[in-house]
């Protein structure tokens, strides 16, 4: 019967690590703290939860979770509201409908498939932005934050790969 | 590897919101954001008030891991550094002599034109506990707010010049625009010409110069400071230097926003500190031993002297006490006092 306890709580637990995980990334983004100072933007980490559990658990990771950490984002970046909730929406809905293609890219394909999602994002945010602020703006700022996305989801890619082996796993419908 | 080692979930639950409300919550969000943008900023320092411990709990790690990073680098390069220094010191006693002497001749300045001195800036000193850089979103969070006297508007300062100014306030949590952001405008003047102008932040490390007219020339390296113009910052505080950049002025900032961890609040909006009325004894004709020409009376009404050229220097009494001591709480400095400019 403690057995059973635990294993409902470990269940629990691993329901929430990847919202978790999305909550931490953007903590991480927003830190008072740069390595790469003010040349480049801090990356999206927040997106790679998303985008990771969107892929292999969305019913972990569903659009209404992936709007709420967007709108954390929002909140602790000092942004305009639903900017980058809504960015997150919008590439959640695109790898949605295209998770076969996207979850069965292997390798390097699989580092190209999340800088789809992060080139979807970045182009998103930007659109929304410049019609919230009804002007062209340069191109440049999110091009660099699309680059640093892109490039820093090797390193993370191995983290979620590991808490997703030892905290989530796989669906248990799916297993068998 | 991204992905591929694992199976790919279908099920997703019955309990989910569907992606197209979710996305039609994210589109009123964002214009109930641009509507009533006040109702989400209460709801924002609200969140970071709550979240402080954490920021602040994170930011001593993080801190001392950055400089200890930064400090690598500069093992190699001590000796010079610290030869440079000495120098340096040097040459900040000389300025700091020259700057305690010039200070008394403009407070004796002062004390002749009956000028009203500049107010004296309280400030606060506060910890920054986050901050975003983001493509057009520069912003800090410091771990000071209302409880601290904390106001929007106020500048926010580090020991080298301005960072930016406060632009929301929670109960312990504040947030800074910067100067480099994309909504940033602050009023500035050029020395020493005092040209004034605003420079606008464009998201680049180097603010523009804009409103000034084009049959102005600019030197590169002229000091930049706040203007005060509009009564929104202190005027005369260090911002930058200008630099050309391809036929536009930019604004070379003395604060490094990047490495800035504690950082002061300059309270602007507190009472004006009025001058005292003048005495004899405070005049350099009667502290020279020469009697003054007209004999000073204070509770006179104020007399306007005309303006001829006097053989030596004329004492005007100083206003009544009713009008100099007990102003209005938001009375304004009369616009024929001469400002100082400076600090």
């Amino acid at each position: 019967m403690e057995r059973m306890g635990n294993l409902m709580w470990a269940r629990m637990f691993g329901n929430i690590v990847p919202v978790l995980c999305g909550v931490l990334g953007v903590f991480i983004s927003n830190l008072p703290f740069s390595i790469l100072g003010d040349w480049l933007p801090s990356p999206l980490y927040a997106l790679m939860p998303v985008y990771f559990w969107c892929l292999v658990r969305p019913d972990l990771m569903s659009p209404a979770w992936a709007f709420l950490i967007g709108v954390l984002h929002d909140v602790l970046s000092g942004g305009p509201p639903g900017i980058c909730a809504a960015s997150f929406v919008a590439t959640y809905a695109v790898i949605d409908r295209q998770r076969d293609a996207f979850a069965g890219l292997p390798g390097l394909g699989a580092l190209l498939g999340f800088a789809t999602a992060a080139l979807i994002a970045s182009s998103a945010s930007y659109v929304i932005f410049a019609l919230y602020n009804w002007s062209l703006l340069p191109v440049s700022p999110y091009v660099k934050e699309f680059v640093v996305t892109a490039a820093l989801y090797w390193p993370v890619l191995f983290a979620l790969n590991w808490i997703h082996r030892n905290f989530v796993g796989p669906l248990r419908s799916e297993m068998f | 590897m991204g992905n591929g080692t694992w199976r790919i979930a279908r099920a997703r639950g019955g309990a989910h919101l569907p992606l197209v409300i979710v996305a039609a919550l994210a589109v009123a969000l964002i214009l109930i954001g641009k509507a009533q943008s006040s109702l989400f900023d209460r709801a924002r320092t609200n969140v970071v008030d709550w979240m402080r411990p954490a920021l602040v709990a994170t930011r001593a790690p993080i801190e001392g891991m950055s400089r200890w990073l930064g400090s690598i680098g500069e093992i190699f390069v001590v000796y010079q550094e610290n030869l440079k220094l000495k120098e340096e010191n040097a040459r900040l006693r000389q300025w700091q002599n020259t700057a305690i002497v010039l200070n008394d001749r403009i407070k004796r300045y002062q004390l002749l034109l009956h000028a009203a001195p500049d107010p004296a800036l309280s400030s606060v000193v506060a910890r920054v506990i986050g901050r975003a850089s983001h493509p057009f979103l520069q912003t800090m969070i410091l771990d000071a707010g209302r409880q601290d006297g904390i106001k929007p508007g106020q500048a926010v300062v580090d020991q080298r010049g301005m960072i930016g100014r406060i632009f929301l306030t929670g109960e312990r949590t504040s947030w800074v625009i910067l100067l480099t952001d994309l909504n940033s405008r602050v009023p500035i003047s050029i020395e020493p010409d005092t040209v004034q102008a605003i420079m606008a932040g464009d998201n680049t490390l180097e603010p523009a110069i804009e409103a000034l007219s084009e049959r102005i020339p600019l030197k590169p390296g002229a000091q930049v400071v706040s203007s005060g113009d509009g009564d929104i910052l202190p005027a005369g505080i260090p911002i930058g230097i200008v630099v050309e950049d391809g036929g536009r002025y930019r604004v070379a900032l003395f604060a490094d926003q990047t490495t800035a961890q504690d950082v002061q609040i300059l309270d602007f909006k507190q009472p004006l500190e009025h001058p005292p009325a003048a005495s004899p004894k405070d005049l350099p004709v009667t502290a020279a031993g020469l009697p003054p020409v007209a004999s000073p009376r204070v509770a006179a009404p104020p007399v306007l002297q005309p303006v001829v050229p006097a053989p030596q220097p004329v004492f005007k009494p100083a206003s009544t006490p009713q009008n100099r001591n007990t102003p209005p709480a938001d009375e304004e400095i009369d616009n024929d006092v001469p400002d100082t400019g400076n600090q």
